[in-house]
Parts: C-alpha cells; sequence; structure tokens
C-alpha cells in the first residue's frame, strides 16, 4: 500500500471517521488496529518483527524500571545502615544487572536490523577478504532478505525508549499494547519522523475531539504534500533517473543540472512524506515531531544537518554522539591534551572523535555501501573541518571586515551550503562508489557547453505532451516551493494562506487537488516509491 | 556557581546567564559547547555527569545545573 496510492487515501478516509466515531477513551485503539492492518497488508511478515520489537522492549524497559525501583527501595531502608562505600556497591551491583537488560534488548533489536540490512554488505566484504587471502573459498549469500517495512525507523525508536528508561528520563509505559501502538504507529512508520516516547505517548494516549482548525491545516498540509510528491518529485524522478544511469554522455553542466534536480527532488519526496503524515496526524489532533525547517537555506553543513531529517540528526546526537563524548577515555584524552596542548584542543579532539564515529554510522544507517559510508563521513568530515577552522573563520572575517548580516553574504552562503550538500547527495545515489566518484570527476572534467534546451537537460524527456506539461508544472510547483520557504523564514505558509478569502482558498485547493488527480495519474500517480522508505 | 559561571563565560562570553533560562531549548548552546561545559564541570567539580543527567531541562539554566550539580555530589 504506497502512500500515494487510492488504496492508502482510502484507508487514511476510513480511519479518519472510525478514530472520530469511537469513544474518545479508545481512540488510540482505532490507531492500533489501524497500525496493524496497515503493516500486515503490506506484508504479515513484517507484523511479525514489530511483534517482537515491541515485545522486547516493553519487557526491558518494566524490566529495567522494576530493578531501579527495587534499588531506590533498598538505599531507603537501609539509608542508615549501609556506608556510603557499601550505597555505591549496591548501585553498582543493580546498575550491572539493568546495564545487561539493555545490552541484552538492543543485541536482539539492533541485530534483527543487521541481519536484514548488512548480512548480505558484511558477505561481500568477506568474500573480499577471501579473494584477497588468495583463497578460492567463498560464501554463498542464500538468504536473499528483505528487511520488513521501516526496520530501521522503528528499531530506532524503540532503542531510544529503552535508552531512556534505563537512564530513567521517564517511568515505561505499563500497558502492552499502548507500547505496540507507539512503535508502530503507522503514519510514521515507514520514514519516520523518529519520536521520543515521552512526546509521542502524550499525543497518541490524549483524547481528541474534531476541531475544524486541525482538520483544515491538516487538509492543507496534506495536499501540500501531495503537491510536492506528486508534482514535483515523482516528475523529476525519471530525469534523476536517466541521468545517472547515463551521465558519461551528458556535459558537465547538464549532470550539474541533473545533480541539483535530484537535491530538489528528494527534499520534495521526504518533505512531501512528511507533510502528507504531519497533515494527517494534525486532523487527528497528534501533533509529530517536525523533520524539516527550510534545509536548503542553511549557512553551513552543520546547520543544514541540524534542519534536514532533523529527528535522526536528535537521535544520533542523543545516543551516539553525548554518550561517546562523555564517556571516561574520552574525559581522561580531553584531560591529557588540555595539560599539554591547552583548552582548545581538548575540547575538539574528543568531539571530533565522536563526530566521525556519529557520522559513520549515520551513513551506515542510510545504506548498507560503502558509498554511504564514504557518504556519512564526507558529511562528518565538512562538519569536523568548520570546528577546527572555526578560529581562523574570525580572523579572516575580521581582517577582511565582512559583515555578516549582509543579505550577499547571508545568500552566498546559503548557495555555497547547497551546492556542497547536493554534491555530497549524489554520491551514494549513483549506484555505487566508484559512480558517484566518476560523476563528480566528470561534472569538472566535461566542459562542453550545451547549444540548446534538449543539449542542456538531455536527461528530461521533453518530446511528450503529457510530460512537457507535467515539467512545466514541476517548475512551477519548484518555483512556489522555494517562495514558500522563503515565506516560513516567519510563519508557516498556511498562516497566511488561512488569512486569504474563503473562496479563493476553496478554489486554490480545488484546483491543486485537480492537478493532483490529473496530472499526477497522468505522470506517475503511485508508480514512485517514497525515497527514504528504502533506508 | 561562581566557578559554573567561570565555565559558562569561557565557552560564550555574549549569553547572559543569570537571565537566561533558555540554553538549550533556544539552541543557544552548540552540541560542542555541551560537551566543553560537561567536562570542565566534570574536572571542575570532580564529579561524573553520565548520559542519565543528559536531558534539556538540566542544561538550560545556570540555575538547572547548578541543582543537577548538588544532585549529583549528593547521589
Amino acid at each position: 500500500m504506497t502512500i500515494t496510492s487510492l488504496t492508502f487515501i482510502a484507508f487514511i478516509v476510513i480511519v479518519f471517521v472510525l478514530y472520530y466515531l469511537a469513544p474518545k477513551k479508545l481512540q488510540w485503539v482505532i490507531l492500533l488496529c489501524a497500525s496493524i492492518f496497515f503493516y500486515s497488508f503490506c506484508g504479515i511478515k513484517n507484523t511479525l518483527y514489530v511483534l517482537i520489537t515491541a515485545s522486547t522492549v516493553y519487557v526491558a524497559t518494566l524490566w529495567l524500571h522494576r530493578l531501579a525501583a527495587r534499588r531506590d527501595n533498598e538505599l531507603r531502608v537501609q539509608k542508615d545502615i549501609l556506608t556510603k562505600q557499601e550505597k555505591n556497591l549496591k548501585k553498582a551491583a543493580y546498575q550491572r544487572r539493568r546495564k545487561a537488560i539493555l545490552v541484552g534488548t538492543i543485541i536482539i533489536n539492533i541485530g534483527l536490523l543487521c541481519v536484514f540490512k548488512y548480512s548480505h554488505f558484511a558477505m561481500e566484504q568477506l568474500n573480499g577478504i577471501l579473494r584477497f587471502l588468495g583463497s578460492g573459498q567463498q560464501i554463498r549469500d542464500t538468504w536473499n532478505l528483505i528487511a520488513p517495512l521501516g526496520i530501521s525507523f522503528y528499531t530506532f525508536q524503540s532503542v531510544g525508549y529503552l535508552a531512556d528508561v534505563y537512564w530513567e528520563h521517564y517511568e515505561p509505559e505499563r500497558n502492552y499494547f499502548k507500547t505496540l501502538l507507539f512503535v508502530s504507529f503507522f503514519p510514521q512508520m515507514t520514514q519516520g519522523p523518529i519520536s521520543e516516547h515521552e512526546a509521542l505517548s502524550k499525543e497518541l494516549f490524549k483524547e481528541h475531539a474534531l476541531c475544524y482548525k486541525n482538520f483544515s491545516w491538516g487538509f492543507q498540509r496534506m495536499v501540500w504534500g501531495f503537491t510536492k510528491k506528486l508534482l514535483i518529485a515523482d516528475v523529476l524522478a525519471d530525469a534523476v533517473k536517466n541521468l545517472f544511469t547515463g551521465y558519461a554522455g551528458y556535459t558537465g553542466v547538464s549532470t550539474m543540472i541533473g545533480a541539483f534536480c535530484y537535491s530538489i527532488q528528494i527534499y520534495a519526496d521526504f518533505s512531501g512524506y512528511m507533510d502528507i503524515m504531519c497533515g494527517y496526524c494534525e486532523m487527528l489532533g497528534i501533533c509529530l515531531t517536525e523533520n524539516f525547517e527550510r534545509p536548503y537555506f542553511s549557512k553551513s553543513v552543520e546547520e543544514y544537518w541540524r534542519r534536514w531529517h532533523i529527528s535522526l540528526g536528535a537521535w544520533f546526537k542523543k545516543y551516539v554522539y553525548y554518550p561517546i563524548g562523555m564517556t571516561n577515555w574520552s574525559r581522561k584524552l580531553a584531560k591529557s591534551v588540555k595539560n599539554r596542548c591547552g583548552k582548545y584542543l581538548a575540547n575538539t579532539i574528543p568531539a571530533t572523535i565522536a563526530l566521525l564515529v556519529t557520522w559513520l554510522a549515520t551513513g551506515l544507517w542510510h545504506g548498507a555501501n560503502w558509498a554511504y559510508i564514504v557518504w556519512g563521513g564526507v558529511n562528518g568530515l565538512f562538519i569536523i573541518l568548520s570546528l577546527w577552522l572555526k578560529p581562523v573563520y574570525a580572523k579572516t572575517k575580521s581582517m577582511l571586515r565582512i559583515n555578516e548580516s549582509l543579505w550577499i553574504w547571508r545568500a552566498s552562503q546559503t548557495i555555497r551550503t547547497f551546492v556542497l550538500v547536493t554534491f555530497i547527495k549524489v554520491l551514494p545515489e549513483v549506484g555505487s562508489l566508484s559512480d558517484g566518484l566518476g560523476l563528480w570527476k566528470h561534472i569538472f572534467t566535461e566542459h562542453t557547453m550545451p547549444g540548446s534546451l534538449n543539449a542542456l537537460l538531455p536527461f528530461v524527456d521533453l518530446s511528450i505532451t503529457t510530460k512537457q506539461i507535467a515539467f512545466g508544472l514541476c517548475i512551477l510547483f519548484t518555483i512556489i516551493l522555494f517562495v514558500v520557504s522563503l515565506i516560513e523564514r516567519k510563519a508557516p505558509a498556511r498562516y497566511y494562506f488561512n488569512k486569504l478569502p474563503a473562496p479563493l482558498r476553496i478554489m486554490l485547493l480545488v484546483f491543486t487537488v485537480f492537478l493532483l488527480s490529473s496530472f499526477g495519474v497522468l505522470s506517475s500517480w503511485g508508480k514512485e516509491a517514497f525515497m527514504y522508505a528504502n533506508f | 556557581m561562581e566557578e559554573l559561571l567561570e565555565i559558562l563565560n569561557e565557552i560564550n562570553p555574549d549569553i547572559d546567564y543569570k537571565k537566561e533560562n533558555n540554553l538549550i531549548d533556544g539552541k543557544l548552546l552548540d552540541s560542542l559547547s555541551i560537551l566543553t561545559l560537561i567536562t570542565e564541570i566534570c574536572d571542575t567539580f570532580d564529579i561524573e555527569i553520565g548520559p542519565k543527567w543528559m536531558r534539556n531541562e538540566n542544561f538550560n539554566s545556570i540555575g538547572a545545573m547548578w541543582k543537577m550539580i548538588e544532585s549529583i555530589q549528593n547521589e
């Protein structure tokens, strides 16, 4: 059931009706049934893996909490009997047991993710090593595993919840079915956002009354999401596919334009999905974590990653970057560097190590191949470089007396960042690492100037009338997307949209829905899967 | 408290820490500043700040940080 299919639209309409017809106390049960149905509809095996994750996390979180409560109780009762050392020993003993539960549950869940996502890649590497050693033996990958839908997203969300309970940030959910809904909530199951339990459970389990503002604002956002997906991303999909398969035959300029098309496509695709799902949840009265904050207006790669796929960045920061940066060895390293080389390096070196690990892991999360690992490494490298060169930048700017508030300076930073992230983005998308590097090389070494529009955009099929119109609409809506992003510097575009007279608003919405259902259907309705569902 | 204020001023002297209550949620301190802050606090007050304490509300103001330091010392 793809999100842009008519089946899915019928499904969400039915869920919406049942949700508001049901007694408010049972609204979450409707969502749970809908989520299990959605998952089972996409393949009954998917449900099994979600159940494994939900069950292991449910048992582990309750167990962790029970041990912490028992520890606190014993310490309270024996407060006057135990010495400080005995108290610490008791705490450590409990902590060891709790850590074993945490690690065991993480191994089960991340292990499942690794088996599905990384076993083929691991076998390839192993075979490569065997070949390198001259061994004639090769391991045959006979498993042919297909990763369950959204496993990367719900596994990370569940592991985050587990860690939060382990760190005693909040108490665990005692109702198994509520935990199951938290793990399997269908609007965010396939592409996120990766929510924290504390925030999502508050939204899922409170009672919601049908509200006109939520309904209209949510509907508008959904229409905008479908517009981005069907009239921008899906129209560009063919052109980008042509580029990635045949860039060797195009000029450098065309290849570069194609790379920018890919940047627009992936943003329209992923943020389109978020708009559809956040809009739908808004109609249900549920507020989901935002995943985008106009990322292409960022002024550095680091800022871009704070504004693109926000929930994934926040997850890695909380559960990988900080824990690495706060380990004893990291602090010891900082101390020893501080004594020898001063404060600046003492702060920078441990952060660099934590950043590098975090970014390589982010690359691996996106895909099991070297191109994604290098992609993560390159992103990390830019962020690390900006960290190390911060004093140099500051000095240079003051020497050159650059006024940072000038719009031209800010615009140049934004353009520079957009170009950089586009170049990094295409690296893993062409096919393999060598293909990606080949595309980079091609952009800089092929200098032929295209003589016509057809030569400039050879990857775009302009010969068929429907496609011509679809591509024209795609350009129009890309411009609208840019303008909307500019407007949203101050407030959500819907705030301004809802200030328009009602007849005009309705006319615009009806016109967009008409475009979606006519050109969307003609060009690619439901044909292109969402790109981030592959991760 | 003065020692803590000194650490914070060294990380970013442009913030009025006595008034600011939104250091993390308001994105006034970035992730590198937070790591630096934790290392400095651990060294100065001879405590260990584990991930357990990594919650925005523990770092949003100088008062919250001080309360966290006292809680760790009394643990």
